[in-house]
């Protein structure tokens, strides 16, 4: 396993550094800097940083501004997270390197291990610069628990990977990564809690979040940096970020196994 | 004017087989669009929408739906616009590039056939639904039945130029990926699909100038939720007019300039 996930670490950054080192890294960075933006103009120009009552109840902060940076980037975070591992196998499909891939006796978990921890490098570059740019914009870091906000984002990262198990597995049956992967982002930052918090979208809209890693990873990440508090106040959200990655887990490894056996009948049929 | 119309049919026929060969594009059409336009309602919710909210120094706060409602329809007519050059772009992947410019085929035509075909198929959709939405969120006033056509008639063809504008881009750009990151989205800031341009601080309303669909939504609004009549639009329909046709001799001057480049080094990268 362990060779497989060294020599998967080393492919991947050689392509990342001599293939694509901006395209990507680029446009991640420029979206969630977009998403802060908007909420900079709308919250000093057009609302003057008048807030309605309900928001700091349900936000459990008073602080639009943290708020939606800490969204817009742990959200990103997850959209980067997501594509890097699920698109992996249909990427190797597309490129003709399956086959090849499926043939050899190597460790999958070391594969997607490669990928996961090559990805995060990307990742932790792009994580910094939004937190820079969103810390000019007014994010305030004051109060922040270091150590919390470190092991909550460790396992939120940890969910994503689970997550993107799942969704690289729909993707590699029905060959299609363009509207799988949209559609899920789109619906995720609906009822995630990114921008703004759960409660006010319509009851019946409400559960799709509680199948959201991020929703729980968010609300846990954000009393951490914006409050300071530890990881015995976050509890809750912790269980439940910790079961849900379970179950993505455990959905994704049997869901990569059946898949992959199904793409390998279709090469050879 | 003949052969125009055969090119336009010929890309509308095209462009409808390339997109449509799977039910999968319904996604792109209506259900993106309308999860946007209700994750950007939901976003003003945490804000202040009562009686005294700053909101009502642009807008009635009551009107925030029916003002998303009209800045996402201008801004979906300018985005099938977007995709649809980026789509352009792979005419010079799959080499039939150099077969367009063989024939005797009017250069602008093609251009201009590829915008339009492409915002009729990518539009209607989310066009129904948001006719429906108006009426369920309520709030609309116009002045009479010509209002809500003319709209759509002024949005139509500024969204046309402003495709053409961007097929000539992509088309003679080496690396026109980059322009869709930072067109798409400053566009829905800056343009006044989710923020009154009038709240924008100085620098937000200058980049704002750049955007045609700025100028597009404000008449838009004008028509249909200020009630304006036709003499009360021409001023900023006069704008905008001025507007396109600099965009419009733009674009025709940057083909010749890309076909002359390409016919003196075979090269079809003009930036």
């Amino acid at each position: 396993m362990w060779q497989t996930f060294r020599a998967t670490f080393r492919r991947n950054y050689l392509t990342m550094r001599r293939a694509y080192p901006w395209s990507f890294f680029i446009g991640n960075i420029l979206s969630a800097v977009y998403t802060v933006l908007f909420a900079y103009l709308t919250y000093n120009y057009v609302f003057l940083g008048q807030m309605e009552t309900r928001f700091a109840d349900f936000a459990g902060t008073g602080d639009y501004i943290s708020y939606v940076v800490l969204g817009g980037t742990v959200y990103s975070l997850a959209v980067s997270m997501l594509m890097i591992v699920s698109r992996a196998l249909i990427t190797e499909l597309r490129e003709g390197s399956l086959e090849a891939l499926l043939l050899t006796p190597s460790s999958r978990k070391g594969y997607f291990l490669g990928t996961g921890l090559q990805g995060l490098m990307r990742v932790g570059i792009e994580f910094s610069v939004i937190i820079l740019i969103g810390w000019f914009l007014g994010l305030n870091l004051t109060h922040i628990n270091g150590l919390t906000a470190f092991i909550v984002l460790s396992i939120t990262i940890g969910s994503f990977f689970a997550q993107a198990l799942v969704l690289g597995s729909i993707m590699l049956y029905f060959r299609d990564t363009y509207i799988t992967q949209n559609t899920l982002f789109i619906v995720m930052a609906l009822v995630s809690g990114v921008t703004f918090p759960v409660q006010y979208l319509p009851g019946w809209l409400q559960p799709l979040s509680m199948m959201m890693p991020l929703n729980y990873g968010l609300q846990a990440f954000r009393s951490s940096v914006i409050e300071g508090s530890g990881l015995w106040a976050s509890r809750n959200e912790l269980t439940s970020l910790i079961v849900l990655s379970l179950i993505y887990f455990g959905i994704g490894i049997w869901a990569v196994q059946v898949t992959e056996k199904r793409v390998v009948e279709k090469i050879f049929d | 004017m003949k052969e125009l119309i055969q090119v336009l049919g010929a890309e509308m026929k095209k462009s409808h087989r390339l997109n449509f060969h799977s039910s999968l594009i319904y996604f792109s059409l209506l259900v993106w669009p309308a999860i946007t336009y209700v994750s950007a309602y939901y976003s003003f919710k945490p804000f202040d929408l009562g009686e005294y909210s700053p909101l009502n120094r642009f807008l009635s706060a009551e009107n925030i739906g029916l003002f998303l409602l009209t800045g996402y329809l201008g801004y979906i007519f300018f985005w099938s616009l977007v995709q649809s050059a980026w789509q352009m772009s792979f005419e010079r992947y799959a080499g039939t590039i150099e077969l367009i410019f063989l024939s005797p085929v009017s250069r602008l035509g093609v251009i201009y056939g590829r915008a339009a075909a492409d915002l009729l198929a990518g539009v209607w959709l989310f066009s129904t639904f948001a006719f429906l939405a108006a009426v369920l969120v309520g709030g609309v006033q116009i002045a009479g039945w010509w209002s809500v056509p003319l709209g759509l008639l002024v949005l139509a063809v500024s969204a046309v130029i402003w495709g053409g504008f961007l097929n000539v881009i992509f088309l003679f750009s080496r690396d026109s990926g980059f322009l869709y990151t930072i067109l798409d989205e400053p566009m829905l800031i800056f343009s006044g699909v989710r923020i009154p341009v009038a709240a924008l601080p100085c620098w937000g309303k200058l980049i704002a100038l750049v955007f045609p669909l700025t100028y597009v939504l404000a008449i838009l609004r004008d028509l249909v939720i200020e009630g304006y009549g036709f003499t009360q639009i021409l001023p900023s329909l006069g704008v905008l007019l001025a507007v396109l046709a600099v965009l419009f001799l733009f674009s025709s001057r940057l083909v010749i300039l890309a076909e002359k480049h390409a016919l003196k080094t075979g090269n079809l990268n003009l930036f």
